[in-house]
């Protein structure tokens, strides 16, 4: 990956990851904190292909995983995202994707990584999973990736391709 | 076409990494060989969350305010009749510490709450569909906060400490599903264990004697770990909310209204050493008496 893709993914990922868990999370939004790293990798792979799209999810996952006040198992969130970045970006190689269509794939994309980060937590014995509540999560989830999807989407795109211009000469 | 074998071998291979972490952490806990990682994240990534939230909790606040705005006239009218109830039970209090006073001399008694702590401020939360109960607070090793010390607000126990950092900790809250507590009934010697539901509105204590007499209203505190840690001795963690099971059933649980407000955590404090106990002298009878 050149040097200059992964500084712009990586910077714009550690941001994501902060702005989830000091501003996002603590607001008293009904259901599940907005997924905005999510958002954030799907943008990625969108712009940077479907290997970078994984790297970006999997080091957003990690990331998520490990930046306190995380307490879940590491790696669940990795695995996760590193799927997600790798769909966005082989979504993205059919060249007639309208930049909305990115918005609904992360729409869709956060109630299935809630689904699957509760069946996975479950599986490997977290006593923590309340299946009761995880309709409701799943619902406001890809809520909340719509909107972020659709505020973000044409931004960030701008921002990659200003500063990684190389990434779009093919 | 070499593209797409090359981005299927890249996701392979980062696959297979997310699953032998998810399984080192599951295997290795506390000693294991994600527990660097983990350290790492508290380090760097709490420091990161401190600088952002200098920045952030100012604008919070403000937005906080605006949502408020609407409640402050009652909010003014429930103060003003406080302040007047208050004003009427000041006069009496001179009276009484004067009693207290001499009753404590007479005991031997330290005061109460005489716990030391350290403020901190929450900083960070948790994701909600993480379905983990936990908050980071910006202060860490560098202000003497080490492993499971009790962290507390003005209404009462909000958790322990369960990861430091030099500048930041992170805190299991009690409503958390895996965070259980000795309680104690205030007043009483009933013990039993409280633990989190998941839920921010409510705890379970499973009482340890079936024959317990427990009502409505009662107050739970802390039961006190050996050495004051994890959880210092008592401190309010919520009143009795309703019974489960009858009297003499093998099992009885209660459940729980905490006092503090978790959606609402803002300034807690660290104990970092509950009060000694005084050594209670006997009493004699002419001690008492007065000669």
């Amino acid at each position: 990956m050149p040097i200059r893709r992964a500084v712009v993914a990586g910077i714009l990922l550690v941001l994501a990851v902060l702005i989830e868990v000091t501003i996002l999370a603590p607001l008293p939004f009904p259901g599940a904190t907005p997924t905005l790293v999510l958002v954030v990798v799907v943008i990625l792979g969108s712009q940077f292909g479907a290997s970078t799209g994984a790297v970006c999810g999997f080091v957003g996952g990690v990331l998520l995983d490990i930046a306190p006040p995380a307490a879940g198992t590491i790696g669940i969130t990795a695995l996760l995202l590193t799927l997600v970045g790798y769909v966005a970006g082989r979504f993205a190689e059919s060249d007639d994707r309208p930049w909305w269509s990115f918005a609904l794939l992360s729409t869709l994309a956060a109630p299935l990584v809630v689904l699957a980060g509760a069946a996975l937590g479950g599986l490997l014995g977290d006593p923590r999973v309340r299946w009761d509540e995880v309709i409701g999560l799943m619902v406001s989830a890809a809520g909340y990736a719509l909107v972020l999807g659709l505020v973000l989407m044409l931004p960030l795109r701008r921002l990659c391709r200003w500063a990684v211009p190389e990434a779009y000469s093919r | 076409m070499r593209d797409t074998r090359r981005s299927r071998i890249v996701l392979a291979i980062l696959v297979l990494v997310s699953i032998t972490l998810i399984v080192f952490d599951l295997r290795g806990g506390d000693s294991g060989p994600t527990r660097p990682l983990r350290a790492a994240g508290e380090t760097v990534l709490g420091s990161a969350e401190r600088a952002m939230a200098s920045f952030v909790l100012p604008v919070r606040g403000f937005f906080e305010s605006l949502g408020g705005l609407g409640d402050a006239d009652a909010r003014i009218a429930q103060l003003e009749a406080d302040n007047a109830r208050l004003q009427a039970e000041l006069s009496t209090v001179a009276n009484d510490r004067a009693r207290v006073a001499d009753l404590e001399a007479l005991l031997g008694l330290v005061a109460t709450n005489d716990y030391e702590t350290v403020p901190a401020q929450v900083i960070a939360v948790g994701p909600a569909q993480g379905f983990a109960w936990t908050v980071t607070i910006d202060a860490g090793s560098r202000d003497g906060i080490e492993r499971d010390m009790s962290v507390i607000s003005g209404a009462g126990l909000v958790g322990r400490t369960i990861d430091v950092g030099p500048t930041t900790s992170t805190v299991l809250l009690i409503v958390d599903a895996t965070s259980s507590v000795g309680g104690r009934l205030a007043g009483t010697s009933q013990i039993g264990i409280v633990s989190g539901t998941g839920r921010q509105d409510s705890l379970t204590m499973q009482l340890l004697d079936p024959l317990a007499v427990v009502d409505v209203g009662d107050v739970v505190v802390s039961f006190g770990s050996e050495g004051g840690r994890p959880y210092a001795p008592g401190i309010p963690i919520g009143v009795v909310a309703e019974m489960r099971g009858t009297e003499g059933q093998l099992t009885r649980s209660a459940i729980l209204e905490p006092y503090v407000d978790i959606s609402r955590l803002d300034i807690v404090g660290v104990v970092l050493r509950a009060p000694e106990s005084a050594p209670r002298e006997t009493l004699a009878p002419s001690s008492v008496g007065g000669g």
